[in-house]
């Protein structure tokens, strides 16, 4: 089992914040931004020295919740501080972005951090079309033709033209090529039939989030299911499960931190009529099934309790997802304050890691 | 650029309403073409499959004079046991051509046509002013196997990229593919042939290379080596689109064809507005 930090760039503000989706430019503290961007460094030496295999960051905007509005930057700073650890970028929301203009940064960033990058593509949950002012009905055949788009621009030896649906380009040829060949470690980002579909036509991994076992499974399963249609099996390697965590010294005490933590709202939520619009435009699957996209709720910690039973849930995700590596996301129940934060990532790198790397 | 023409039939499921059929004799072989629309000639070879008028071709009418011709020995036209290969083929439909009257020309070639098209570029270069080379098959990957049966036997999936969005159309006429087969088979050529690949060296014309991103009857991998040959090529990949390109996607298709046929190698250049309220 490997191992990922997630790393959002914690902003603790110094003052209340607007209760709402966008958050005003104007209620930014610079010097608390400042603290964020340094804890973020802090962080990663933290989890290198531990021994996490990777560190990752993901893309998220108009808040302070997940200060990574252009995870690529935040990647390559995060590899400048660091030596060994992979820098996953989970991911560029593709629906949004130039595909090639994509291609081009994360193969510039495999070549600054040599053979560390690793990639994740995804369409982005369903806030995030607000960002840029992207039409939710468009989003997932986008995300489908500018990732075909990225993989055929690391990996075309001669300069092309693309005649797509939503994207065209005369002249594709992207310098520097990536490092890694045929291209960085890339995964598809989701649970939906199509991200399924998609990895595994093009040999990629697959990455899953958030949900409980039981339902992320089906996705896992339906994406194994596809591979072998495509002559293929992946290795658990292929699978990486993003989480919520929450660990603590004891399961009491992580239990009461939790019971503390589910009172709360959600940070950012979107204005009533924003949010039922965006209920009835968006469509979302697990392997099909439909789900309600989650648009601003507050998501399930999935590991929680002390170093026993986090053991014991990793390896019920191990069997259960088929998740050979883990992206966590530690929780932080004490707002104001990230020593908890720190607390947890060490106990988890002395007490869990040592006893899930066989997995 | 001559009038634009008025297409009669814009029915995707009867493409090629407005075109007429004519014959002209070449080489003591009777030919069929259709032809439709006014301006610079476009000359279209098809592929292994024979003349099937697709909604590219009413499209493609708008802005040229479209000569879509029936090889000898393909659909209607008699067994043709006299072409002994590509080259022979390519010298008989230059010289329909020019029966036409027509002097210089667009080129567009299909697949196994797409074959014939460059064998005539290489043979008439100052006749040719451009080539449109469609999911071309002269450059295949070196295991290919021919296939067993017809063309009309390859799965739909391999043909298009949503096959559920194409009728299969009438049974094939076994018989056609019994006359063509033989034809076809001693056509081909190999799968790398490098007496074609050393003349492309020196072609010169402007061509475009286009290959649908899942193409499932020649890899669009193949697309790369024309421009490593060919010293004035162009590729593009036309998402989404399998084999039959300009069935799948025919304003896609049409849009950088017409482009490039306008202004060559300055179709790069984009011309795409962007100013949403001036």
């Amino acid at each position: 089992m490997k191992v990922s930090y997630f790393e959002t760039a914690r902003y603790l503000a110094p003052r209340n914040l607007p209760r709402e989706w966008p958050v005003p430019p104007e209620a930014y503290d610079r010097e608390a931004g400042a603290q964020a961007y340094q804890g973020m460094i802090n962080r990663l030496r933290c989890a290198e020295e531990l021994g996490f295999d990777w560190v990752s960051v993901s893309e998220h905007h108009y808040s302070p919740q997940r200060l990574t509005p252009a995870p690529i930057v935040a990647a390559s700073h995060l590899a400048a501080y660091s030596q060994t650890i992979k820098i996953a970028v989970l991911g560029p929301i593709v629906s949004q972005r130039n595909p090639v203009q994509v291609a081009e940064d994360l193969a510039m960033l495999d070549n600054l951090a040599p053979g560390r990058l690793v990639v994740g593509l995804l369409r982005g949950i369903t806030g995030e079309y607000l960002t840029y002012g992207l039409n939710p009905a468009e989003a997932r055949e986008r995300t489908t033709e500018g990732m075909e788009l990225v993989l055929k621009a690391w990996t075309e030896p001669q300069p092309f033209g693309w005649q797509g649906r939503h994207f065209q380009f005369r002249t594709v040829s992207v310098w520097p090529r990536p490092l890694q060949q045929p291209h960085p470690p890339t995964y598809a980002l989701g649970t939906s039939r199509e991200s399924c579909e998609f990895a595994a036509r093009h040999h990629l991994g697959l990455g899953v989030s958030y949900a409980p076992f039981e339902v992320i499974s089906k996705a896992t399963r339906y994406y194994r299911e596809q591979c072998a249609r495509y002559d293929w099996q992946p290795t658990p390697g292929q699978i990486i499960y993003r989480a919520n965590i929450l660990l603590a010294e004891t399961d009491q005490e992580a239990e009461e931190l939790l019971q503390k933590q589910r009172s709360g709202q959600p940070p950012f939520p979107l204005r009533a009529g924003v949010r039922d619009a965006l209920l009835t435009l968006d469509s979302r699957n697990v392997a099909g099934e439909a789900r309600v996209p989650n648009v601003g709720g507050i998501l399930p910690t999935n590991f929680c309790g002390g170093p026993d039973t986090v053991v014991d849930q990793i390896k019920r995700c191990r069997t259960e997802v088929g998740a050979g590596v883990i992206d966590l996301m530690f929780q932080n129940p004490s707002a104001g304050n990230l020593s908890f934060l720190t607390r947890s990532l060490e106990l988890f790198g002395k007490k869990v890691l040592p006893r899930i790397r066989g997995l | 650029m001559g009038k634009p023409t008025v297409v009669q039939s814009e029915d995707r499921s009867t493409p090629g309403g407005a075109f007429s059929e004519g014959y002209v004799e070449a080489d003591g072989f009777r030919i069929r073409y259709m032809e439709a629309g006014h301006g610079p000639p476009l000359v279209h070879l098809h592929g292994a499959r024979g003349l099937r008028l697709t909604p590219t071709h009413d499209l493609l009418s708008r802005q040229f004079r479209v000569v879509a011709f029936e090889m000898p020995g393909f659909g209607q036209s008699p067994e043709n046991r006299r072409t002994r290969n590509m080259a022979d083929l390519a010298s008989t439909m230059a010289q329909a051509v020019n029966n036409l009257g027509i002097d210089t020309f667009n080129l567009m070639g299909t697949s196994f046509g797409a074959r014939t098209a460059l064998w005539l570029a290489l043979q008439q270069p100052e006749s040719v002013l451009a080539l449109v080379l469609e999911a071309p098959a002269a450059i295949r990957p070196e295991n290919a196997q021919p296939p067993s049966g017809s063309p009309d036997e390859i799965p739909s999936q391999r043909l298009y990229a949503h096959p559920e969005r194409f009728s299969s159309g009438p049974a094939p006429d076994p018989a056609i593919w019994a006359k063509t087969g033989p034809l076809v088979m001693r056509l081909r050529g190999p799968n790398r042939d490098a007496d074609l690949e050393h003349r492309l060296r020196n072609l010169t014309t402007p061509t475009l290379v286009l290959f649908g991103t899942v193409d499932g009857v020649i890899p669009p991998e193949m697309g790369h080596l024309y421009k490593e040959v060919m010293p004035n090529c162009h590729l593009v990949f036309v998402y989404d689109a399998g084999h039959a390109i300009s069935t799948e996607r025919p304003e896609a298709f049409t849009e950088v064809v017409v482009d490039f046929l306008e202004r060559h190698e300055a179709f790069i250049i984009s011309r795409t507005e962007t100013v949403i309220h001036p």
